[in-house]
């Protein structure tokens, strides 16, 4: 499952979870500043053992605890080494050589080395889910024994990023060989697998190892991860001392409060209308700007954001997310709710009666389709809907002209200009840069740019023109929220649905 | 009877066969292709074209149903076309989980039904009778999650008796199984439980006014020597109800598995539905129909007991 798919799951998790009804009382128990077990809920299992073909939604916990990444983030989501002590960028940034730490064994006695390092990469490259953090990888070659060199056929200056965001988990090579990793994992990470004491799809036991290179990052002994997809089942399992973290639900605020529990959120997926045909080839009316503006206008993003995303997150137009340098507060208000001004703008583009639009319907953006019904209608866009399971839309959003869409961002601000605006995705079929030179002109000139405040500047400059062309019509950025018991902190990372282990500590 | 057991035996492995090949050739047609699913959206179409031929979903449709089939009467129901790992492991993992849950419920809808059941049918019109008239509305009317979650607040959260979540199997804890199993079992039963007592209570009220009651009676034999023989006569209604119960069960845990997180094969029906695994799907629906042949095969066998006039159909 894609982050985009988890995080719209996630949406419609905590929409349906207004429905659920539970005690507010109960000690916290199982938890507390003592607790050797770190118990925590997480929304999703983990998909694969094989990080090529895990996600990096809610796979971050899991896997973290086995394995241990090249790069990892901190919690600015800046790459930070871990596995690789430290990398260099040639000076035109196509190659990239990474220094890697010594002494580190795989569980299965296999030496971490650059052969293995290697091994690692080129099979995350081949990857079906980790290569599109490999795109512009052109090749991986050792460098020494304690060496990689890393050659891209294009500049990339959100790799490291991705890397450390989890695509760079470093498994054995011999399980590699082997394809043995769908059995289970075979890692050097900070835990052991307690296979028996686990109930694979139900609960995951990992014991501590006293001579990880990195043990003073994970401070708890044990660490149980159960994943609980009902966001009831898994309040009801913080207030009965079963968990003593849990992947939240707004609407369990006050009860959390009542409790005395910590509370983390950060932004995590944009939530809106995702517009694929902006140069109008499908719908001539979608090519005019005006028209666009006009729906973003129409929105009650802020009553959207009460009613279906539980008051969690931030009403805006832009997916930088809201703590990103590049994130413009007075921008922000550019499309506030005004419905006459939208009827103005859709008149003065030639459409005072609307027009005819077919849109992808799937039951996981079901939660939104009573408002986006009302706000078209009171355009007077008629809105044909095609209903369609989540896989097929997925696979046919992309062929109609805008769609309903729950994004994940990232926490990268180059990152996000890649996944969001120029490379196709199934959420963004058509990029479309070319045909706006004055996008195409600041999109080049960031990607050329030196990191650092210069890169930034011109970032913020795409930012104000994307939001002026209404590029898209964002609603809101909904936060991913976290409970603690006393004694526990998470920190959350915009980019990951559920932060990896080293997010986790005590205080 | 060796008659009767292979006539059952053989209508079974007729049912088994028809339902499996029709959820083969309907999941097909339901869920299209399946490597979108799979994959994910960041799959090249080389990589979907390559899970194609990996699973074989390229080859005709009857071809692949060929090579499905002969290989599940042996047993052998493939791999899941989203992580290669053998089907009859992971269903192996999920059956015990729901096979606890519902047999404890069915045996909690058994045990409870018939003592309220004979109670109510020795008394009609009585204060107990009446109650469980009331509850019968009652318990018909509420929700199965709502229940669940009612006695997760009472029995997990407040006074802490039981686990709110999860499953623990019985080789590590014999009470810490029954621990897990009991809210999920309580919940699912408490409706079948006034469903066989009302039953049993029609029955038995039906069965003790018919002729040969009353000659027994006559004849002089003991109160429980004929409440025995009226219940032995009212019996098989309650039984066939029973017997449904747990199929529905089985089919209806779900609910249960999601409330209280249970890794049962529900919640294994559901997630292999939405990405499109048909393998896991096949292989749940041959293990649902091996337990619906195995118990209506008992219940025609208790019935064949209880009333030998059975055996003859």
């Amino acid at each position: 499952m894609t982050r985009t798919l988890t995080a719209a799951l996630v949406a419609v998790a905590a929409a349906a979870a207004l429905a659920g009804c539970t005690s507010s009382s109960g000690d916290t128990g199982g938890g507390g500043a003592g607790a050797d077990e770190l118990k925590a809920g997480v929304f999703l299992d983990v998909t694969s053992w094989d990080p090529a073909n895990a996600d990096i939604g809610f796979d971050g916990p899991y896997l973290s605890a086995v394995y241990d990444p090249l790069v990892a983030l901190d919690k600015d989501a800046k790459p930070v080494p871990a596995l690789a002590t430290s990398w260099e960028w040639s000076a035109d940034r196509l190659t990239l050589t990474m220094k890697l730490r010594d002494g580190v064994t795989f569980d299965d006695g296999q030496k971490f080395d650059a052969t293995a390092a290697v091994a690692n990469l080129q099979h995350l490259k081949s990857g079906v889910r980790s290569g599109q953090a490999y795109l512009n990888v052109a090749s991986v070659g050792a460098k020494g024994a304690d060496s990689v060199e890393i050659k891209l056929s294009k500049r990339d200056d959100a790799l490291l990023y991705f890397m450390g965001l989890g695509r760079s988990w470093m498994v054995s090579p011999a399980a590699i060989q082997a394809n043995s990793l769908a059995g289970g994992p075979a890692g050097s990470g900070p835990y052991t697998y307690d296979k028996a004491a686990s109930q694979p799809q139900s609960q995951y036991v990992f014991t501590k190892k006293q001579n990880h290179w990195d043990s003073g990052t994970y401070p708890f002994p044990t660490v149980r991860l159960f994943p609980i997809t009902d966001q009831t089942a898994s309040f009801n399992a913080m207030l009965s001392g079963q968990l003593n973290v849990q992947f939240a639900n707004a609407a369990n605020k006050p009860k959390a409060q009542e409790n005395g529990w910590n509370i983390a959120q950060k932004a995590s997926s944009w939530v809106g209308v995702q517009f694929a045909d902006r140069t109008g080839s499908q719908v001539k009316a979608l090519g005019d700007q005006r028209v666009r503006q006009a729906i973003a206008l129409a929105f009650d993003a802020a009553g959207i954001l009460k009613a279906v995303g539980n008051d969690a997150g931030t009403v805006t137009d832009q997916l930088w997310p809201v703590h990103s340098q590049i994130y413009d507060k007075a921008l922000s208000t550019k499309y506030q709710n005004d419905k006459a001004k939208a009827k103005q703008l859709l008149a003065d583009a030639g459409y005072p009666n609307g027009f005819t639009v077919k849109m992808p319907m799937s039951p996981i953006f079901a939660a939104w389709q009573p408002a986006a019904n009302q706000t078209f209608g009171e355009l007077g866009i008629k809105v044909e809907w095609q209903d369609m399971a989540m896989p097929d839309y997925q696979k046919n959003a992309p062929t109609y002209p805008m769609f309903l869409a729950v994004i994940a961002m990232d926490g990268n601000d180059m990152a996000t200009l890649t996944d969001q605006v120029t490379s196709a995705q199934w959420y963004n079929p058509n990029p479309s840069v070319d045909a706006f030179p004055e996008v195409k002109a600041l999109v080049q000139q960031a990607e050329r740019a030196e990191p650092g405040p210069a890169q930034s500047d011109l970032l913020k400059q795409l930012n104000t023109k994307l939001v002026d062309l209404a590029w898209w019509d964002v609603w809101y950025q909904a936060d991913n929220i976290y409970f603690s018991v006393k004694g526990i902190t998470v920190t959350p990372v915009t980019g990951m649905m559920f932060p990896t282990l080293r997010f986790i500590q005590r205080g | 009877m060796l008659t009767f057991i292979a006539r059952r035996l053989v209508s079974g492995i007729v049912l088994l066969v028809v339902v499996t090949s029709a959820t083969f050739f309907l999941a097909h047609l339901a869920v299209g292709d399946p490597t979108a699913g799979l994959l994910g959206n960041n799959a090249t179409p080389a990589q979907q074209d390559a899970l194609r031929a990996k699973i074989g979903y390229d080859d005709p449709l009857l071809t692949q149903f060929g090579s499905w089939f002969s290989h599940a009467v042996t047993g052998d129901f493939g791999t899941s076309w989203r992580n290669f790992q053998p089907v009859a492991d992971q269903i192996a993992l999920r059956v015990p989980v729901t096979l606890s849950v519902v047999v404890f419920a069915t045996l909690l809808a058994a045990v409870l039904g018939l003592v309220v059941g004979v109670a109510t049918g020795l008394r009609p019109g009585g204060l107990l009778d009446r109650g469980l008239k009331l509850a019968s509305v009652v318990l018909f009317a509420l929700p199965g999650f709502w229940v669940s979650l009612v006695l997760v607040t009472w029995f997990a959260i407040q006074l802490k008796w039981f686990p709110a979540i999860g499953y623990v199997s019985p080789d590590r804890s014999v009470g810490d199984w029954l621990r897990s199993i009991t809210l999920p079992s309580v919940s699912l039963a408490l409706g079948a439980i006034v469903m066989v007592a009302e039953q049993l209570r029609n029955g038995f009220l039906q069965v003790a006014n018919q002729d040969f009651v009353r000659t027994l009676r006559a004849r002089g034999l003991s109160h429980r020597r004929v409440t025995t023989h009226v219940l032995r006569n009212a019996s098989p209604a309650a039984l066939t109800v029973l017997a449904l119960m747990f199929v529905g069960l089985l089919g209806g845990a779900i609910v249960v598995e999601i409330v209280f997180n249970l890794p049962g094969i529900g919640s294994l029906t559901q997630s292999a539905s939405q990405i499109g695994d048909i393998p896991i799907l096949l292989g749940l629906t041959a293990v649902t129909v091996v337990f619906v042949v195995i118990v209506n095969f008992l219940l025609d066998l208790v019935l064949g007991w209880v009333n030998p006039k059975v055996r003859e159909r």
